[in-house]
C-alpha cells in the first residue's frame, strides 16, 4: 500500500514539476508577450520609486536620535527607545482611543453621505437642477479648515453667535459649543460632512455613469420601481468602487486631517480631541523631537498597513476584487 | 524689473505647458541679471569716490508677515547705500520653521538666516552649540555700529556664553489697558489705577449701559486665546507674580507656583464668572477678540497699548464719536505696580558656515549689518523713503495716512528685519497725531521703571527645550480651565504636581544649575 | 395599481428634489457669506459677522487685491501649474493604471501592493526635500509638478475603473491586429469619459492648492502659486499664529480682504466643474460594445 502511494506521489510529483516548468515557460511568453504593458507601467514606477521608495530611508531616524544639522548618518541610534516612550505615554491609550473613535465616527456617519447623495442626484431627471446643485455642495470642499472653523466659532459663540441667539430667542439655555468635550466630536463630523460630503460624490457619479443603461431599460420593462432599481441595478454596480473607497478609507485609520483637528482644539476639549497627528505637531515642531515625531508617524503607518491587508483579505473573501 | 517679470510669467507659464521636460527654471534665471546689472550700475555711480570695493552680494532668508513679498523699490535704495547686491528670500511666517528645519537638514541655507522668534532659537541652540553657525563675539568689536548693540539683550541671545546672533530689537514692555473714554466719561469713571478699578469699570461697561442705547449689549473686557500676548500676563504681573520664572526661598521656581500666579487666575475668574468679559475667550481669535472692541460690544483691551491706533481707527469706523484711552498703571492688590519684561528682541540673525565660507565673507556680511545700524538706511528700512512713504515732522517720522496699504506693502518686510532699536542705531522716531498713541509711547517708556525681568530668559534646560512646549500646554490648559472654573485650586495643583513629575523637576532643577553657575 | 405606482413616484421625486434643494442651500450658505463678505466694509463685518447681504457695498477689497499683480501672477503660476500637471499626471497615471488592470499581467498584484505601500509609508519631508534638490529642482515650477506626478489613490481608481471594463473588448480588439498602445488609446480610454473627467478633475485642485510644495521648493517668490497668498492672507486676517512680537501697528488685512482673496482663487476651480460636468454623466458604454 505504502509502495503504491509511493509510487503514486513520485508520478505526482513528476507531474507537478513538469506542469510548473510548463507554466513558468508559459509565463515567460506572457511576460514577453505584454511587454508593452510593462512598458506603459514603467514611467510610473520610476515615479515611485524615485519618489517614495528612494526618500523612505528616512524612516530609519524613528530609532534614532535624530538631529538635523547632524543628519541621518551622523545621528546617535537608539533602537526602539521612542517607541517604548510612546506607549508608556500616560496619554497614549487616550489619544489611541480619540483617533478611533472619531475615526469610527466619520466611518458611520460621513462615509455613506456621499453614496446616498450620489443615488439622490442621480434620480434628478431635470438636468439644470441637477446640474445647479451637484455644483453648490461641491463648493465647499475649497474652503480651508481656517475659514470653515471660524465661519463655526462665528454661528456658535455663546458672545453674540447666531446659533445661540436663536437657542436662546427659542427659549433655551445658550449651549456652550466651543468649550465643550460632547460638542466636539460631533461638530468635527458635522464639518467634515459639510465640507466633503458634496465632493465625495464625484467618484460615485462617475461609477453610475458607467453604468449600462440597457439593465434600467430591462428593469422598467418589468415594472420595477424606482428605489427597487437603486437597490438591485445601480447599488451592485457601483459596488467594486464602495469597496475599494472602503478599503482606502480603512487604511487611512489614524488620519484625521490634522489642521481640522488643531484648529478645534482647545483647553476645554483636548481630553477628547487630542489625536496623534496633534501630539506629534507639537512634539516634532515645538519642541524638534523629529525622532519622536517619525516613531509615531510610523507607529499610525503601521497599523494602516495592517487595516488595508486585513480589509483586502477580507474583500476577496466576498468576491471582490480588492486592491490587490 | 516687475515688468520684465510681469510679461516673462505668462510666457514661462506658456512654455511649461508646451516643453514637456524643458524647464522653466533656466528662462527666468536669464531674466533675472539685467534688472540686477542695472542696480549694480546705480551703485556704482553713487560710489565713484570710493570705488574701493565691487558690491558684495549677500543672500538673505527671512520670515514674511505680510501676504506678499515687498517689490524691490526699498531694496534698491538699501543696495546703493550699503553697496550690496541683496537677495531677499522671504517665506511665509506661517510654515517658516518648516523651512528652517529643511533647511538645517539639507544644508540650504543661504548667507543670512533670520529665525522666526525665540522659540525657533530655543530649538536651534542645539545646532549652534555644534557650531553650525558662526561665533560673533569676536568680531563685534571691529564694528562701529554693532558694538553699539544693547548688552542686556545680546545677553539673553547668547549661548553658553558665547554670542552667535545679531537681534532684531523690540522695546521692552508695550503692555497696558485700551478702553474707550466716551463710556467712561459716560459713566463718570477715572482712568483705572489699580486692579480693583479696573474691575469696576468691567462691571459698569456691562452692567451700567456705557454706550446709552438702552439696551444690555455690552460688556467690559475683550480677550483671546493667548495668556502671554493677551489679557492674563499683564493682569498677572500686576498681581505682583513672577515673569515666566521667579525667586522663591532662594531657588528659581515657575510662575505658576507662585500665589500671585494663582490670585490673578482668581481675579480673571471673578471676571469671567460676572459675564464681564467674552465667555468663550479660550477659543476666541485675535481678530474676533477685536470686532468685539470695534462692533462696540467691549470697551476693554488689555495687550499692546501702541495698538491703540489700530483700534481707534478701526472703531471710529462705526462709532464716529469714539474717543480712546490709554493706561498701563495697574496697582495690584498690595499697591505694587510691575509690568512683564520681553527679553528686547523680536527675532535673531544667523550665519551658517555651510554657506558663509570664510572668515572674510563673515566679515563682508557684518559690514552690511553694520551699515543697516546707521541712521539713514536703518530710517529707510523702517520708515521708507521720505517723501514716499514719510515726512519728518519736529525731526521725528510721520508715516502718511493715506498710503498705508503701500507703506504695508513695500516697506513692512524690511522693517521686520532691521537690527537694533531707536536708540542704538540713530534712526528716527515715530511721529504720531492721536492724542492716545502718543500717551501710548510715553507709557511705553514709562513701563521701563517697572520691568520684571524673566531672570530664567538666558537659561538652559535640556529637558525643557526636549519637552517644555508640551508641558507648558498643561500648565495652560489649567490656567483656562480654572478661569472657566472647570477645575477647582486642587485641580490646579494637581496638574503642576503632574507637570513637575513628568519632568518639571528636571527642568527645575537644570535651569537652577544654570542659575548657580553665573550667579 | 398604476395609479398608485405613479403618486409613488411623483412623491419619491418631490422628496428628493426638495431634499436636495435644501441640501444645497446649506452648503452655499457659508459661501454666499464670503462673496457678500467681499463686497462690504471692515466696519459691517465687525458689526454682522454673519453678512449674506451687504448693506454698506464697497469695492475697496478688490480695489486692494488688484492694485498690485501678485494676485495676476500667483493666478498665472496656478493656472500654468495646474494645466501642465493635469496632462502631465494623467498620461503617467493612465498607462501605469492601464498596465495594471489587465488581469494578464504577471506580478501586478505585487506591484500594486508597493503602491499601496507608499500610501500609508513615506520617508518625510527631508529626504524627499534631498531627492528633489538632487535632480535639480529646486526654485523651478516643475518641483511643484514632478515629485507629484502620481497619486496613488487617483492610480488605483483608474486601475479600478479600466479593470471593470468588459474583458471581451480587449481579446476582439487584438484579433484585429491592435497592440496594447491601440487598444489602450482607441478603446479604453474612450470608453472612460467619466472616470477620466473624475480624476483629471481630482488632479487639478490638488494642483491647485498646491501649497507646501512651493513654500519649500521655491525661493522666488514670483513663482508662488495663488494658495500660498491667499494662506498668507487668511491666516494674517484671522490672526492665527501670532505671537505679537512684531511691530506697532501692524494691522492685519481686512477680513473683506480675506474674502475677496478667497473668491478669487476659488473661482478659476468652480468655472471648470461645469466644463467637466457633461462628461461625468456620458457614459459612453452603450454604442461601442453592445451596439
Amino acid at each position: 500500500m505504502s509502495e503504491i502511494q509511493l509510487d503514486s506521489d513520485l508520478h505526482y510529483k513528476q507531474e507537478s514539476v513538469l506542469k510548473q516548468r510548463k507554466t513558468s515557460s508559459e509565463r515567460w511568453r506572457r511576460i514577453k508577450r505584454n511587454k508593452l504593458l510593462y512598458l506603459m507601467i514603467l514611467p510610473g514606477a520610476l515615479y515611485f520609486i524615485i519618489f517614495k521608495y528612494v526618500p523612505m530611508y528616512g524612516l530609519v531616524i524613528a530609532f534614532q536620535d535624530y538631529k538635523p544639522y547632524k543628519g541621518i548618518s551622523g545621528s546617535e541610534w537608539v533602537g526602539f527607545e521612542h517607541f517604548t516612550t510612546l506607549f508608556n505615554d500616560p496619554q497614549f491609550w487616550q489619544i489611541f482611543a480619540n483617533t478611533l473613535i472619531l475615526f469610527g465616527m466619520n466611518l458611520l456617519f460621513f462615509f455613506p453621505i456621499p453614496i446616498i447623495l450620489a443615488l439622490m442626484l442621480n434620480e434628478v431627471r431635470h438636468s439644470l437642477y441637477k446640474r445647479t446643485i451637484q455644483t453648490l455642495v461641491y463648493i465647499p470642499h475649497f474652503m480651508s479648515w481656517v475659514i470653515i472653523v471660524s465661519i463655526s466659532f462665528v454661528m456658535l459663540t455663546l458672545d453674540g453667535g447666531l446659533i445661540n441667539d436663536l437657542i436662546v430667542w427659542m427659549g433655551f439655555e445658550k449651549i456652550n459649543f466651543l468649550l465643550s468635550q460632547e460638542w466636539f466630536r460631533p461638530m468635527y463630523v458635522l464639518q467634515v460632512i459639510w465640507r466633503e460630503a458634496g465632493w465625495g460624490t464625484i467618484i460615485y457619479l462617475a461609477a453610475i455613469a458607467s453604468i449600462d443603461p440597457q439593465l434600467y431599460e430591462a428593469a422598467r420593462m418589468d415594472g420595477a420601481s424606482r428605489l427597487r432599481q437603486i437597490w438591485h441595478i445601480t447599488l451592485p454596480s457601483i459596488r467594486n468602487v464602495i469597496v475599494l473607497l472602503l478599503i482606502l478609507k480603512i487604511g487611512d485609520i489614524l488620519e484625521l486631517g490634522f489642521e481640522h483637528v488643531y484648529l478645534l482644539l482647545n483647553s476645554v476639549n483636548r481630553e477628547v480631541a487630542e489625536i496623534f497627528d496633534t501630539f506629534v505637531y507639537t512634539a516634532a515642531l515645538k519642541n524638534g523631537q523629529f525622532s519622536y515625531g517619525t516613531a509615531v508617524g510610523f507607529f499610525k503607518s503601521f497599523v494602516g498597513l495592517i487595516m488595508v491587508i486585513a480589509a483586502n483579505k477580507l474583500a476577496k473573501k466576498f468576491g471582490d476584487e480588492g486592491l490587490y | 524689473m516687475n515688468k520684465v517679470k510681469k510679461i516673462l510669467t505668462p510666457i514661462c507659464v506658456l512654455a511649461l505647458s508646451v516643453g514637456l521636460f524643458a524647464g522653466c527654471q533656466s528662462n527666468t534665471q536669464e531674466a533675472d541679471p539685467p534688472p540686477k546689472e542695472s542696480g549694480k550700475e546705480n551703485t556704482k555711480k553713487e560710489n565713484n569716490e570710493e570705488k574701493v570695493k565691487d558690491p558684495i552680494s549677500i543672500t538673505i532668508m527671512a520670515p514674511l508677515k505680510e501676504p506678499e513679498s515687498p517689490p524691490d523699490l526699498l531694496l534698491n535704495e538699501i543696495e546703493k547705500l550699503t553697496n550690496t547686491e541683496l537677495e531677499y528670500q522671504f517665506f511665509p511666517d506661517e510654515n517658516y520653521e518648516e523651512k528652517l528645519n529643511t533647511s538645517l537638514a539639507t544644508e540650504s541655507f543661504p548667507q543670512v538666516v533670520y529665525l522666526k522668534n525665540a522659540n525657533s532659537f530655543l530649538l536651534f541652540k542645539e545646532a549652534i552649540r555644534d557650531e553650525q553657525f558662526w561665533e560673533l563675539g569676536p568680531y563685534l568689536s571691529e564694528f562701529k555700529n554693532l558694538s553699539s548693540l544693547k548688552e542686556t539683550t545680546l545677553n539673553n541671545t547668547k549661548v553658553d556664553g558665547k554670542l552667535y546672533s545679531l537681534y532684531v530689537g523690540r522695546p521692552l514692555s508695550r503692555a497696558g489697558v485700551i478702553y474707550r473714554q466716551d463710556w467712561a466719561d459716560n459713566l463718570g469713571i477715572d482712568s483705572p489705577t489699580d486692579v480693583d478699578e479696573l474691575f469696576e469699570m468691567f462691571r459698569a461697561f456691562t452692567e451700567d449701559d456705557p454706550d446709552g442705547n438702552g439696551l444690555d449689549d455690552t460688556f467690559g473686557l475683550t480677550d483671546r486665546n493667548d495668556l502671554v500676548y493677551g489679557a492674563f500676563k499683564a493682569v498677572a504681573s500686576w498681581h505682583g507674580a513672577p515673569n515666566n520664572w521667579g525667586e522663591k526661598d532662594g531657588q528659581l521656581l515657575p510662575q505658576f507656583m507662585f500665589d500671585e500666579y494663582i490670585d490673578a487666575m482668581d481675579y480673571m475668574k471673578k471676571v469671567h464668572e460676572a459675564g464681564y468679559m467674552n465667555q468663550d475667550f479660550p477659543v476666541t481669535s485675535k481678530s474676533d477678540q477685536r470686532n468685539l472692541f470695534y462692533n462696540g460690544t467691549a470697551g476693554v483691551y488689555i495687550g499692546t497699548m501702541s495698538d491703540v491706533s489700530t483700534i481707534n481707527n478701526e472703531t471710529t469706523k462705526n462709532f464716529p464719536d469714539a474717543v480712546m484711552d490709554v493706561q498701563n498703571y495697574i496697582e495690584g492688590p498690595h499697591g505694587e505696580f510691575g509690568t512683564w519684561s520681553a527679553p528686547g528682541y523680536g527675532n535673531l540673525v544667523l550665519f551658517p558656515k555651510s554657506s558663509v565660507k570664510s572668515e572674510e565673507e563673515l566679515k563682508d556680511i557684518l559690514g552690511f549689518f553694520d551699515k543697516m545700524m546707521t541712521p539713514e538706511v536703518s530710517t529707510l528700512m523702517y520708515w521708507g523713503i521720505e517723501g514716499e512713504h514719510y515726512e519728518v515732522k519736529d525731526g521725528k517720522a510721520s508715516a502718511f495716512a493715506d498710503k498705508k496699504d503701500q507703506i504695508k506693502r513695500e516697506v513692512k518686510a524690511f522693517k521686520d528685519s532691521v537690527i537694533g532699536e531707536v536708540q542704538t542705531s540713530g534712526r528716527l522716531d515715530g511721529f504720531y497725531e492721536l492724542p492716545a498713541r502718543i500717551k501710548a509711547e510715553e507709557l511705553i517708556l514709562d513701563n521701563n521703571d517697572y520691568l520684571i525681568f524673566d531672570p530664567a530668559a538666558a537659561l538652559d534646560s535640556d529637558t525643557y527645550a526636549e519637552k517644555g512646549s508640551r508641558l507648558l500646554d498643561s500648565i495652560n490648559d489649567a490656567t483656562y480651565n480654572y478661569i472657566l472654573g472647570e477645575i477647582d485650586r486642587a485641580g490646579f495643583d494637581q496638574v503642576v504636581e503632574n507637570w513637575k513629575n513628568n519632568g518639571g523637576n528636571d527642568i527645575i532643577k537644570e535651569i537652577n544649575e544654570a542659575w548657580d553657575a553665573i550667579n | 395599481m398604476v395609479e398608485d405606482k405613479k403618486l409613488g413616484s411623483r412623491l419619491f421625486h418631490i422628496t428628493n428634489y426638495t431634499l436636495l434643494g435644501i441640501i444645497g442651500l446649506i452648503t452655499i450658505l457659508p459661501f454666499i457669506h464670503i462673496i457678500a463678505g467681499s463686497f462690504t466694509t471692515t466696519a459691517e463685518l465687525a458689526r454682522k459677522p454673519f453678512v449674506l447681504i451687504p448693506t454698506d457695498w464697497s469695492l475697496d477689497a478688490y480695489r486692494f487685491v488688484f492694485s498690485t499683480d501678485t494676485i495676476f501672477r500667483g493666478l498665472a503660476n496656478s493656472i500654468g501649474i495646474t494645466l501642465f500637471g493635469t496632462l502631465f499626471s494623467m498620461f503617467i497615471s493612465c498607462l501605469m493604471a492601464y498596465g495594471l488592470s489587465r488581469r494578464d499581467l504577471d506580478g501586478r498584484n505585487v506591484i500594486m501592493f508597493f503602491v499601496v505601500f507608499t500610501m500609508l509609508f513615506s520617508g518625510g519631508m527631508i529626504p524627499t526635500f534631498l531627492v528633489v534638490k538632487q535632480l535639480g529642482l529646486i526654485d523651478s515650477y516643475l518641483a511643484l509638478i514632478i515629485p507629484y506626478t502620481i497619486n496613488a489613490f487617483n492610480m488605483i481608481i483608474l486601475k479600478s475603473f479600466f479593470q471593470n471594463l468588459p474583458e471581451g473588448l480587449e481579446e476582439s480588439a487584438k484579433i484585429d491586429g491592435c497592440t496594447d498602445f491601440g487598444i489602450f488609446f482607441r478603446i479604453v480610454l474612450p470608453l472612460s469619459m467619466p472616470v477620466l473627467a473624475t480624476i483629471s478633475l481630482f488632479y487639478a485642485v490638488t494642483y491647485w492648492n498646491t501649497y507646501l510644495p512651493a513654500i519649500l521648493y521655491l525661493n522666488d517668490s514670483d513663482k508662488w502659486p495663488v494658495q500660498v497668498i491667499l494662506r498668507q492672507i487668511v491666516v494674517l486676517a484671522t490672526g492665527l499664529n501670532v505671537d505679537d512680537s512684531g511691530f506697532e501697528d501692524s494691522a492685519p488685512p481686512s477680513q473683506a480682504v480675506k474674502m475677496a482673496v478667497i473668491v478669487i482663487a476659488t473661482l478659476p476651480v468652480l468655472l471648470v466643474y461645469p466644463f467637466l460636468q457633461k462628461h461625468f454623466a456620458k457614459g459612453a458604454f452603450v454604442g461601442s460594445i453592445k451596439g
